[in-house]
């Protein structure tokens, strides 16, 4: 009894004494990277071929709105780089200037995009704006925008009609963002 | 307040490093009185027992399934990002989990009925802790990937389930030799809760899908809720610097382990029965109960349902109000669809049951005769029922989860030494791992009891590569049941 027991107490404590473990880098924590990549619409406009007529004049449209998605604090302080994506699709008769620029707190135009498309039947335009990336444009501009200016030059006439039912000019716009959470 | 969130979440965080409640090594040793709070009709071979207070019985689980420390920490040269992304990412699922839970006896006796001596009475005080996390995988993926790239995927919000409490219990058992085959027993308890949170019913989903105006839609469908008592209390004391944290908390935990919290109440259930002269039939059924939370509740809740394809501007009705502001009015849209909202509402929680089902065989005699007579519950003492040397038997044990009951299932051999020692070994299969071996040991000294247990013992071999381990010791005084 005395053997086994002594065996017994003996295993118990070599366990614990003896238990051992392979070599670990707690600190590898501070290498971990979470970046995940979120990706939403901004932006719709829809306007019709009776508004740009009805207006008479060559500048049809302007108009200047807050935004404040993109300075939200978590937004702001976070995000590394990002792509924004337009579609521009004209159904009018008329070719058509469309101009979007990003505001910043004070009005300053931080950057500018400008989609001249001509009328109908045209193919609808698309483009990528990256910023935040070598190749890109400055992510400040991003973190900074709170309005967005959206004007648009009728570079045709106020009277034709689409034969297109419903004619519009459509610009769709989504954009896509790596944000650091860790 | 950084400070006193990070407290918390340290001291939550505390709570999932603590780990299932399967105590088989425990079960059913009769040497050890603490097996009585695991089945209240086991054979109580003792005239009473008192535990030293605060060391009669302490206990201490932790593990996870799925992954280790070693598979994130390991000084291996490999990349922790990617370490993270094919072992946890990729790698868990939603039934994968950190979940725990720890016991420290405050109080422990009990005494053997002085006009009716089948009669075994049992009551004391434990504070416990329980924790369970379930890896919420599409909410993983979520903040690790994020949405791009995942056209019409459902994150599913049900992944996100948690809970964990710290709670004092006051118990008082009655257990009963009612035949010479069978012996009952219940133990009626009083939970006093100290802190509680609870979120394990969430349902909703969100998505990104094709737009029908925009280039993208993103939905969200959410009926999420964060429950909690108790914690608002402490983070007020974190919170305040006129106030020590350590003595302010200490007087939360008092005042609200003493019946000044959430209180509710329970029932352990459970039996023996002795098939034949050397073999028995046990289970048991613990927590039984429910607690009522209605002291310092605060609530989150999440409902509703939203799509969005960002800020939509359709002349000519865009430019009716010049002052409008699109942004603000989308999320005041988003806000009055899926309300964030905070509640003060009572709540009631069910308690994890357990159920423990055990067969034991015992043989070799060692001492006077063990056969089985026609006699009575006197004969049902420590002479007769721990004259065997050797006992083998199997145990079933489950608790239920809130992603339904986890399972486990164990073989154990157990050698008496007289009356001094007592040794168990075990080896249990359950969802953490597949060899987990432990050994127990009770040390009896005059009247001084002493036990030691531990479980998985091959995880010793690398701890950090361990998805499982126990500890249990304990210090009674016994007067052992002579007749």
């Amino acid at each position: 009894m005395k053997i086994f027991s002594k065996i017994f107490l003996s295993v118990l404590l070599a366990l614990n004494l003896m238990a051992c473990s392979d070599e670990q880098d707690f600190n590898q924590i501070d290498d971990l990277n979470i970046i995940p990549t979120a990706e939403a619409s901004l932006l719709f406009v829809e306007i019709p071929e009776e508004f740009i007529n009805e207006s008479g004049v060559p500048d049809f449209y302007t108009q200047t709105f807050n935004f404040g998605a993109f300075e939200e604090q978590f937004f702001a302080e976070n995000v590394l780089d990002g792509v924004i994506s337009y579609e521009v699709e004209n159904t009018t008769s008329k070719p058509l200037d469309v101009t979007i620029e990003f505001l910043d707190a004070g009005g300053n135009v931080l950057d500018t995009e400008r989609f001249t498309i001509d009328e109908a039947p045209t193919a609808v335009l698309l483009r990528e704006i990256t910023y935040g990336t070598p190749t890109g444009r400055d992510i400040n501009i991003i973190t900074s925008t709170s309005a967005i200016r959206l004007t648009g030059v009728n570079l045709g006439d106020n009277t034709s009609v689409s034969g297109i039912p419903e004619p519009v000019v459509l610009l769709r716009s989504s954009a896509m963002f790596r944000i650091r959470l860790k | 307040m950084r400070n006193s969130s990070l407290l918390i979440l340290s001291a939550l965080g505390g709570l999932f490093l603590l780990q299932a409640q399967n105590k088989q090594l425990l079960y059913d040793f009769q040497e050890i009185p603490q097996s009585l709070m695991l089945n209240p009709g086991m054979q109580t071979p003792y005239d009473w027992h008192a535990g030293i207070p605060f060391l009669s019985g302490f206990s201490f689980q932790a593990g996870t399934s799925g992954i280790s420390v070693n598979d994130i920490f390991a000084n291996d040269g490999l990349d922790i990002n990617d370490k993270v992304r094919q072992r946890a990412i990729n790698g868990l699922s939603i039934r994968d989990e950190i979940s725990g839970v720890y016991q420290i006896e405050v109080l422990y006796g009990g005494f053997r009925g002085r006009n009716n001596p089948e009669n075994y009475f049992s009551f004391g005080i434990y504070n416990e802790g329980v924790g369970i996390n379930y890896w919420p995988s599409d909410l993983a993926v979520l903040a690790f990937d994020g949405n791009a790239g995942q056209l019409n995927r459902r994150f599913d919000l049900s992944h996100l389930k948690t809970r964990g409490e710290l709670l004092n219990v006051f118990h008082f058992g009655w257990n009963r030799n009612w035949s010479r085959d069978l012996t009952v027993g219940a133990r009626a308890k009083i939970y006093s809760g100290i802190l509680n949170f609870h979120s394990s019913t969430n349902d909703g989903y969100f998505v990104t899908t094709p737009g029908v105006n925009n280039i993208l839609a993103s939905t969200l469908v959410s009926n999420m809720q964060l429950r909690t008592s108790g914690l608002q209390s402490i983070k007020d004391v974190l919170d305040d610097d006129s106030i020590d944290n350590t003595s302010g908390i200490s007087s939360i935990f008092t005042k609200r382990g003493f019946f000044g919290g959430d209180l509710g109440m329970g029932l352990d259930l459970g039996f023996t029965y002795q098939i034949s002269s050397s073999t028995y039939v046990m289970g048991s059924l613990l927590d039984l109960g429910l607690m009522y939370h209605s002291g310092d509740i605060r609530n989150f809740t999440l409902e509703g349902g939203a799509t969005i394809e960002g800020v939509e501007l359709i002349l000519p009705d865009a430019l009716e109000d010049p002052n409008a502001d699109f942004w603000q009015d989308l999320v005041d849209q988003i806000e009055a669809f899926i309300p964030f909202e905070e509640n003060t509402n009572n709540y009631v929680t069910f308690r994890p049951t357990k159920f423990y089902g055990a067969i034991r065989h015992n043989f070799g005699e060692d001492g006077p005769s063990g056969e089985w007579c026609d006699c009575n519950y006197l004969t049902n003492s420590k002479d007769s029922n721990l004259t065997y040397k050797n006992s083998v038997g199997g145990q079933i044990y489950a608790i239920n989860r809130p992603r339904g009951p986890q399972v486990a299932v164990t073989a154990f051999y157990q050698r008496r030494f007289g009356n001094a020692l007592a040794l168990r070994g075990s080896y249990t299969v359950d969802k953490f791992t597949y060899t987990n071996i432990g050994l127990a040991a009770s040390f009896q000294a005059g009247p001084v009891n002493f036990y030691l247990m531990a479980d998985n013992l091959l995880g010793y071999q690398n701890l950090a590569a361990s998805h499982y381990a126990s500890f249990q010791f304990g210090i009674n005084i016994i007067s052992w049941h002579v007749n």
